[in-house]
């Protein structure tokens, strides 16, 4: 079976600084792939290559075995890739519904897109069915500007997940978030692999233990290690570069 | 729960039914009156609401400030009056704007679009001098003086047909184009074509991550915006007679902005009961001094700086929680049905 | 007429008056283009207050003062003026989501009423203060007015105490800090607040000055500025908007093409071919020749 994701040899160089540097990986169906590394590792610049918010200067991204590489976001999403951002980016000033359902419609047939938005029934499905799996159906009117943090990051996943994609990139979904709703947000996580592939950034080192398939281990824009996070958590390399001496 | 986007339009609705029933109130009493001033200054009015709904759709819901609309308002009214002058026929002439302000728009949309913010208000601004001028100075369009002599038509509906020169026949053709444009543009806004544009207002960067191009939606709304312009700049002719290079100059696209300011930023009604406000003003301080620039200026940036949502703005929250506490009292205009989130269910799965 | 007539009576005067023309317009756009690059706001009341400060100047010489002394009178009497405008209009919208379209509206308002002020105190007739510096010198054979060289000389002297000032001083130090990171600059001690009404007042002084220089050329009427602006916004977009040098070296060209322009063509056509420009820089190069595009 072809990997859902398949990175090869991918890079870019800022001036000089190769922010990503020869970066391959697969990420394997309904699998939890995570990428760590320490701040500058060149994490969210992989993620902004892969998702076509910058273009790679050399290497490929597969999605589904189809190249993909260079691929503007609207392009890439409409491959099956949805993704979150490290700072909340949502529609502050509408309603978390209208937020949602601004998702969801892609999923309806381009005929609907003049039609008024109340027969637009998958989507708004779609929007009840998201509220409620985040539990976010008390604030479904609430502008979503005025959520607090941790509501805006879950509905921040809800959003991306409510295109029904096939691959999730999610960059740091828990950042900021109290120790109880990381809890709840890993337990999300893990359910949400019936229906998608993950690949995460992620900081807290104990949730990637626990929650990844697959950990891929950035340095300075190159790969250090990939495997199983035990294997990777005994990588000597990995050791000194990571989980170093701070 | 109603969705809270359908909810408003449908505020702004009632407050368009409003308008309606209250312009053909006043076409009522000019007619009985005989009232010839009026009516054409309300004409003139409602055909620069036009241009100000064609402000509002882009500043109000996809974010971009036009300081060029003007240049697709003049080119409806000189395409039009171009084809009256040959061909006297109303429908002709609307038809002739309307392809000649879509090119236009295509073209404008491919410059203007290219940068955003500031500098997409100061290119559209740039835009709309350039042609003006271009027009100001080529003498096969009358350059500086304009066109004058075009004849005054019959409005043909069928078996029935308007003469542009009854004041009160005119008056109540160009209120159903524009209430039509009006309405066109609010069914537009409450589908999901619509809504990305009002994502694009409320997080440009994010949108693209939805699957939707930015490019795609700025075009989409900056071509609607243009029709809407033209369109409106053909009735001009046919009221006035003439046609005249200030129509494109950046008076005219500034007083669209101010209108859309008075009245208040996307709500779209709002677009035109500013314009209406904004010549009453005119009209009234203009009665006892000259400068009612000051007065203007002053409400002007009142609103800007406290008032975002302009008059509007200020109104339709309080119709809106008037709406929601009684569901069933809608307006004619709205939508037959609600749809409880069970229903929608039931529907997705049938 | 031969070649060299042409060249001595027709075309150098014309450069020349290019030349003061594009002096003049480069101290409009001067003001224009610090307060946009400092503070971020496209000033569009910047035409009024060159206005205002041509009717300062009108009213205070009749009042008896001097021309010399209005060079220096007006610009500080504009200064609070400046002040006044940005704490009262520009700070209360400048935290707004929008700050550019919201602040470009708040002083497209300003100058509706300043312009109507304006009529209000002086009337709409246009008024020509006398040319303070009369006569005529000759040049290698061209003959040019003593006003407009002086005007040059004048406008080349204030385009570089300006550039020394933002560029070599202490205090254009700390203007340049505050425009690149506000919380930066105010955690180094810099009264970020202070300094931004102190830029937006300076480039309102400097329109002032400009309107004092450009009076006895241009004429003084209510709607100056809004002819003058238009020319000023080209400028400061085509040499990239805050920049300094950009305004000065795209205000020479596009003055020398309009006047090349006016003389090979026609005069008509000198608006749409500037306007052409300022739309074609916006397009392919929004940044300007020396741009800044996208600084904080």
């Amino acid at each position: 079976m072809t990997p859902v994701l398949d990175i090869r040899d991918l890079g870019i160089a800022f001036g000089g600084l190769k922010a990503v540097d020869q970066v391959s990986f697969q990420a394997q169906r309904h699998r939890i792939t995570t990428v760590i590394g320490p701040n500058g590792a060149g994490k969210s610049t992989l993620f902004n290559l892969i998702s076509g918010a910058l273009r790679p200067h050399r290497g490929q991204v597969m999605i589904d075995g189809v190249d993909m590489t260079g691929a503007a976001p609207e392009r890439t999403k409409a491959a099956g890739l949805s993704r979150s951002f490290q700072i909340t980016s949502l529609f502050p000033d509408l309603t978390v519904a209208e937020n949602l359902r601004l998702a969801a419609q892609v999923l309806e047939p381009a005929g609907r897109a003049f039609l008024p938005i109340r027969r637009s029934q998958r989507a708004m499905a779609k929007t009840d069915q998201m509220l409620e799996r985040f539990q976010l159906v008390h604030k479904r009117d609430e502008l979503a500007g005025n959520l607090s943090h941790g509501d805006q990051r879950r509905l921040e996943i809800a959003v991306c997940l409510a295109s029904e994609p096939k691959i999730l990139l999610l960059d740091e979904p828990t950042q900021g978030m109290s120790h109880g709703d990381t809890a709840d947000t890993a337990k999300l996580v893990r359910s949400l692999t019936q229906d998608v592939t993950v690949l995460l950034i992620e900081h807290d080192i104990g949730l990637v233990m626990s929650l990844s398939d697959h950990v891929v281990v950035m340095h300075q824009g190159r790969k250090l290690a990939e495997g199983a996070p035990d294997i990777v958590r005994a990588d000597p390399a990995v050791q000194a570069a990571y989980f170093g001496h701070h | 729960m109603h969705d809270r986007l359908t909810q408003s339009m449908r505020a702004s609705h009632l407050l368009a039914l409003l308008f309606v029933l209250a312009s053909l109130g006043l076409a009522a009493i000019g007619a009985v009156t005989g009232d010839t001033f009026y009516l054409r200054l309300g004409t003139e009015a409602l055909i620069f609401a036009g241009l100000a709904l064609s402000v509002d759709l882009l500043l109000g819901y996809s974010g971009a400030l036009s300081l060029g609309q003007a240049l697709y308002f003049g080119i409806g009214a000189y395409v039009s009056a171009l084809t009256l002058m040959k061909v006297p026929s109303f429908w002709l002439a609307m038809a002739a704007a309307f392809a000649a302000s879509l090119l236009a728009a295509i073209i404008g949309g491919l410059i203007a679009n290219r940068v955003r913010g500031v500098y997409f208000a100061l290119i559209t601004f740039g835009l709309a001098q350039v042609f003006a001028k271009v027009v100001y100075n080529t003498r096969e369009l009358g350059a500086s003086d304009g066109m004058i002599g075009i004849p005054v038509i019959e409005i043909g509906f069928g078996p029935f047909s308007v003469s542009a020169g009854s004041p009160v026949g005119f008056f109540l053709v160009v209120l159903s184009i524009i209430m039509g444009l009006y309405a066109l543009t609010a069914y537009l806004l409450d589908t999901p074509f619509g809504r990305v544009l009002t994502a694009l207002k409320a997080n440009e960067k994010r949108v693209p991550f939805l699957g939707y191009s930015v490019w795609r939606a700025r075009m989409a709304a900056y071509v609607l915006a243009g029709l809407i312009a033209g369109l409106s700049g053909a009735l001009y002719p046919m009221l006035r007679g003439f046609v005249s290079p200030e129509l494109m100059f950046f008076a005219t696209s500034g007083n669209a902005v101010i209108s859309v300011i008075l009245g208040g930023v996307g709500t779209l009604i709002g677009a035109i009961y500013g314009s209406v406000l904004l010549v009453i003003l005119k009209s009234i301080i203009g009665s006892w001094t000259e400068h009612h620039l000051i007065v203007i200026g002053a409400l002007f940036m009142v609103c800007v700086m406290f008032l975002p949502k302009g008059l509007i703005g200020f109104v339709r929250p309080r119709i809106e929680a008037l709406l929601m506490r009684r569901p069933q009292a809608g307006p004619a205009l709205a939508e037959p049905a609600r749809l409880t989130p069970a229903a929608l269910k039931s529907g997705s799965a049938s | 007429m031969t070649a060299i007539d042409y060249l001595q009576f027709v075309l150098a005067p014309q450069v020349v008056n290019g030349l003061a023309l594009g002096v003049a317009v480069v101290l409009v756009a001067l003001g224009l283009t610090i307060i946009f690059g400092m503070l971020d706001v496209i000033n569009m009341s910047h035409g009024e207050f060159y206005a205002i400060g041509a009717y300062a100047a009108l009213a205070l010489a009749a009042a008896g003062v001097g021309f010399w002394f209005l060079l220096v009178l007006v610009p500080v009497l504009m200064i609070p003026l400046g002040m006044a405008a940005e704490r009262l209009l520009i700070r209360p919208v400048f935290g707004s989501k929008d700050r550019h379209v919201t602040t470009l509206l708040v002083t497209f308002g300003l100058g509706l009423i300043v312009e109507d002020v304006l009529k209000i105190i002086f009337g709409a007739n246009t008024q020509r203060p006398p040319t303070p510096i009369p006569g005529a010198s000759e040049m290698f054979g061209i003959i040019l007015p003593n006003y407009r060289l002086f005007l040059i000389l004048v406008g080349a002297a204030i385009v570089l105490g300006v550039a020394y000032v933002v560029y070599r001083t202490r205090l254009g130090a700390m203007v340049r800090a505050a425009a690149f990171d506000r919380n930066m600059a105010a955690s180094l001690g810099v009264p970020v607040s202070l300094v931004y009404a102190g830029t937006f007042a300076f480039g309102v002084g400097l329109a002032g000055l400009a309107g004092v220089l450009l009076a006895p050329i241009y004429s003084v009427f209510p709607t100056m500025g809004r002819d003058f602006i238009l020319l000023a916004f080209t400028v400061v977009i085509v040499g990239g908007m805050g920049s300094i040098w950009g305004a000065v070296v795209a205000g020479l060209l596009l003055t020398q093409v309009q006047a090349l322009a006016s003389l090979v063509i026609s005069p008509v056509w000198t608006d749409p071919i500037v306007f052409g420009t300022m739309v074609a820089f916006l397009v392919f190069r929004p940044q300007g020749l020396f741009g800044r595009l996208g600084h904080a």
